[in-house]
């Protein structure tokens, strides 16, 4: 009784499900093929199903399916272009920032989130970004390294940006 | 999880949430208004039959108070946003900014709003202690105390009231649609600090003791108006009005300071749980509250005007 039908935006894609209403943004996700999101606690605690809804990192287990509706929802599946990977999973392979991966599809997304709003962050905002993405593997030194190194690469390929160093500075002492 | 949920709607507007509610209450069974579902989720109560999204509500906002100055934040405002906005940092010191900013991980704070983290009544409540600090009261719409008054009623409520016990919030039915922060009575040549503690094994824990300290002082140096709240270590987020008290009229200094403290911890009346002891939150009661009014006295002795 009482389905629902949401539409939404998943990885640029426009998608129509028809949802119960106590469904969770999580399940359906997954029931959609969207693999990448991983089911790890299920009460907002692992950070392995993270999701970014308009942009910013959420926790797909705590959202309603039925809030998505009318939103963009990206997933890890949406990251590469085809064949050719993001910066940042790149970094992840080249600094070792992946171990059984199961932590990685979030990791990948609170990343770029990170670098969205702060291209150039410092090591702690780094850590205050993916803090709330657990890893039982490696820790977080490689994919800390892992993400600083992306965020340099983006960078310097960034053309015509204002002068290197002075705006995340003034950012980093603001907060 | 909530496979007993048979209706979800998303109201546009406070008279359609309530109006919603109303007729699902007088339909009966169990219902819920949620945002950004961060507690009502994982309290993952199976016997919810109906539940209103505040989502698409226009109550995501942070405003200057016209008459009077102070701010007015909107019921879903997030953790993020409070955490984010440039004119709550530069008010009273940030503290509410940093309260919203231990408030869980990133991913909590892009959805938990401020409503819930006070309607939610728990003791642990992050933000309560800066807001009782800063005298906040709540409006609510709708509810029973409401309906009897005119129509679109609101009422407000100090945010010590608010607070009637463990997951006992005083909205009677009603929606907790605005939070008001008058202004600080900062007097001509006086000066202000405000600042926030908190203890959990991580930053972003639930709090095992959290606390908030606010102090005004005259251009003598005398302690005009003080504020002391704590959290997690009563039935409710409280205010320890003799420690206050202590601190009203008298130089404000280190002794004041751990003075009051001490006096602090003295009022609480915590329990003993997973997360701590009554003990060692009565102790840390004590340590939070003078590191709160130790970062006070320091934020006014940076301020170029200070006189000692």
């Amino acid at each position: 009784m009482g389905e629902l039908v949401i539409r939404a935006t998943v990885n640029g894609a426009p998608r129509r499900w028809t949802v119960a209403p106590g469904d969770l943004l999580l399940d359906v996700l997954r029931r959609e093929g969207y693999w990448g999101v991983k089911n790890g606690c299920e009460t907002g605690e692992c950070g392995a199903c993270a999701v970014l809804l308009d942009g910013e990192p959420v926790n797909s287990c705590l959202v309603f399916a039925a809030q998505a509706d009318g939103r963009r929802i990206e997933t890890v599946e949406g990251v590469a272009a085809g064949d050719r990977l993001d910066p940042v999973q790149e970094a992840f392979l080249d600094h070792g920032g992946v171990q059984c991966g199961y932590c990685t599809p979030a990791m990948i997304l609170v990343t770029r989130a990170l670098l969205a709003r702060t291209p150039r962050p410092t090591e702690d905002e780094v850590r205050e970004a993916l803090s709330g993405v657990f890893c039982r593997c490696t820790g977080f030194k490689k994919p800390v390294e892992a993400v600083l190194a992306a965020a340099a690469r983006l960078a310097d390929a960034r053309p015509a940006a204002p002068p290197a160093g002075r705006k995340p500075a003034r950012k980093a002492a603001a907060r | 999880m909530f496979d007993r949920l048979r209706a979800f709607h998303r109201p546009a507007t406070v008279a359609a949430a309530l109006r919603l509610a109303t007729a699902e209450r007088r339909a009966g069974g169990r219902g819920a208004f949620v945002a950004g579902g961060t507690d009502l989720v994982v309290q993952g109560d199976g016997s919810l039959r109906w539940v209103v999204d505040l989502s698409l509500l226009p109550l995501r906002y942070v405003r200057r108070r016209g008459a009077g100055g102070g701010w007015t934040i909107g019921s879903t405002t997030t953790m993020a946003d409070l955490e984010r906005s440039a004119a709550l940092r530069r008010f009273a010191d940030g503290v509410l900014c940093d309260a919203a900013a231990t408030a869980g991980s990133p991913q909590i704070r892009n959805r938990g709003t401020i409503g819930g983290n006070l309607a939610n009544a728990s003791p642990a409540c992050d933000l309560a202690p800066p807001l009782l600090a800063l005298d906040a009261s709540a409006v609510i719409a709708g509810g029973a105390a409401g309906a009897r008054k005119a129509a679109g009623g609101r009422r407000t409520v100090a945010l010590e009231r608010f607070f009637r016990g463990p997951g006992r919030p005083a909205l009677n039915g009603g929606l907790l649609v605005e939070i008001v922060i008058p202004a600080p009575p900062v007097p001509r040549g006086g000066r202000a600090a405000w600042a926030f503690q908190k203890l959990g094994r991580l930053q972003s824990d639930i709090a095992v003791v959290n606390a908030a300290a606010g102090v005004i002082v005259g251009s003598d140096c005398r302690c005009r108006w003080a504020r002391i709240a704590i959290g997690a270590a009563g039935p409710t987020p409280l205010r320890a009005r003799r420690a206050e008290a202590l601190l009203v009229g008298r130089p404000f200094d280190r002794d004041a300071a751990q003075a009051a403290a001490a006096r602090a911890a003295g009022e609480t009346r915590p329990v003993s749980d997973v997360r701590a002891t009554a003990d060692y939150r009565r102790e840390m009661s004590r340590v939070l509250v003078g590191r709160a009014l130790d970062e006070c006295l320091e934020r006014m002795g940076r301020d170029p005007w200070a006189s000692w």
